[in-house]
């Protein structure tokens, strides 16, 4: 049932964009990895010229290290202002920074607690929290390609409560054990 | 604006020590050396360079879940201790059951001096947990001897898993084969015995069992019921680097609780 509602708010999102289009500040966005799928095609709107919120469905196919699942996300991401002209057609911003909810789609995971566990045993395993950084090319004004590194919520928490350990041992001041990579791009109407 | 130059270009270098994921939820952690196969070989290694001893020791280590640091430091104070022949982790490495929380134990396992043994627990069942955990560490029950003693490891998680405990597997392994050598027969699981599970402690002992080792309840515990002659050993989370120790004798099992100076231990009597 849960599922079924988000795929509602999804479709809702997708109408309310959509028709913010006409504004010329939505946009769509299709992101491969960082935790957000092997594709996640997304509807956003930006507003203020820094901040953007997104809705978005991604896909992973039954993969060897990967079962198939659906996941669903709402994104939050402030665009900083700082921009750098690396190459005359094309600007570089290298300060995007946002946070979002992915949730999963897959029988073996849940939002709500299964009848067998007591009540509060678990928090749900299908709904995780991302935070993430983007570094933006701009290639013309209304299509822009980035770099994306995700953090986890598990990791966030536990990089702030045990840094030695990370730092210890992976590389980055220890970024190395809780990021990941992914790439996109993204297209204004 | 160096500054922001400066910051501009680290976080995308940062880039190069990433992984590229798909989701959170892949199952292919990333934990070498670590198997129970590989770890059994070093056993095999130390007892044929130690040959036979009349005394040696058993650390035990458990929920490291979410502070892998403290876990790191639980192991380090562990590898300190000379007669330490083999470590027991008695289960929840991950809270959540991802990838990226099996990958962190794994780190620290992949530290211990003395070989070391999981089974696993709640936690590590959620998600896609248990396909994860079948292929870094291998069967979910098994069983080993080291000196004469066997170590038998079982899968009580009974929300996550079906038919577990086996009963019928854990009398088996706790059978004596004619012409064998048995000095003790020590289980190991992450729950100790269920509220509603009445009779499994009976069970245990009348199979055969001398010792129960479990984690799960975060702190130190040590007792036995009433009416059943057989001691459940409860380790600590590793989160404050406590552990415990179990010193073996060819006729006796002592038990210390390490905070981490250790101290003897002694079972109460107590109903389920």
């Amino acid at each position: 049932m849960f599922r079924d509602s988000i795929a509602l708010i999804v479709l809702l999102g997708v109408v309310f964009i959509a028709n913010g289009a006409q504004a010329n500040q939505a946009y769509w966005d299709v992101q491969s990895g960082s935790l957000m799928g092997l594709a996640h095609g997304s509807l956003g709107y930006s507003f203020n010229d820094a901040h953007d919120v997104s809705i978005g469905i991604g896909y992973v196919p039954d993969l060897d290290n990967h079962r198939e699942m659906t996941l669903y996300s709402v994104r939050y991401q402030y665009q900083g202002d700082t921009v750098f002209n690396v190459i005359p057609s094309v600007a570089w911003q290298p300060f995007r920074f946002g946070f979002g909810v992915l949730i999963a789609g897959h029988d073996d995971l849940f939002v709500e607690l299964p009848d067998q566990y007591p009540d509060g045993y678990y928090t749900p395993t299908a709904v995780r929290l991302v935070f993430n950084y983007q570094s933006v090319f701009k290639l013309t004004d209304t299509t822009e390609a980035y770099f994306d590194i995700s953090i986890l919520d598990v990791g966030l928490l536990t990089y702030v409560r045990e840094p030695e350990f990370f730092q210890d041992n992976y590389e980055f001041f220890g970024l190395e054990g809780i990021t990941n990579w992914g790439f996109g791009v993204r297209h204004q109407f | 604006m160096k500054i922001k130059l400066f910051i501009a270009l680290f976080l995308p270098a940062v880039l190069a020590a990433c992984q590229y994921e798909i989701s959170p939820w892949q199952t292919d952690a990333y934990c070498p050396g670590v198997s129970v196969e590989e770890n059994l070989a070093r056993l095999r290694a130390l007892e044929a360079e130690v040959g036979d001893v009349n005394f040696y020791q058993v650390a035990i280590v458990s929920d490291p879940q979410q502070y892998p640091g403290s876990f790191e430091d639980a192991i380090d104070r562990i590898n300190q201790l000379d007669n330490v022949h083999l470590t027991l982790l008695v289960g929840d490495l991950a809270q959540t059951g991802i990838k990226a929380e099996f990958e962190w134990v794994c780190k620290v396992m992949a530290k211990s001096k003395a070989p070391i043994f999981p089974v696993i627990g709640n936690h590590d069942g959620l998600s896609f947990g248990e396909e994860i955990w079948l292929d870094i560490f291998g069967p979910l029950d098994y069983s080993f001897t080291y000196q004469n003693t066997k170590f038998i490891a079982y899968n009580d998680n009974k929300y996550e898993f079906e038919n577990v405990p086996d009963r019928g597997w854990l009398a088996e392994e706790a059978a004596v084969a004619t012409g064998e050598t048995r000095v003790h027969t020590i289980g190991f699981s992450h729950i100790a015995p269920w509220k509603d599970d009445t009779g499994f402690s009976e069970f245990l002992q009348d199979s055969g069992f001398d010792l129960m080792i479990h984690g799960h309840e975060h702190n130190f515990d040590f007792w036995h019921l009433f009416d059943v002659d057989l001691d459940h050993y409860i380790a600590p989370e590793t989160r404050y680097q406590e552990f415990g120790l179990l010193s073996v004798y060819p006729d006796s099992l002592v038990l210390q609780n390490c905070d981490p100076e250790c101290a003897p231990a002694s079972p109460r009597a107590r109903s389920l």
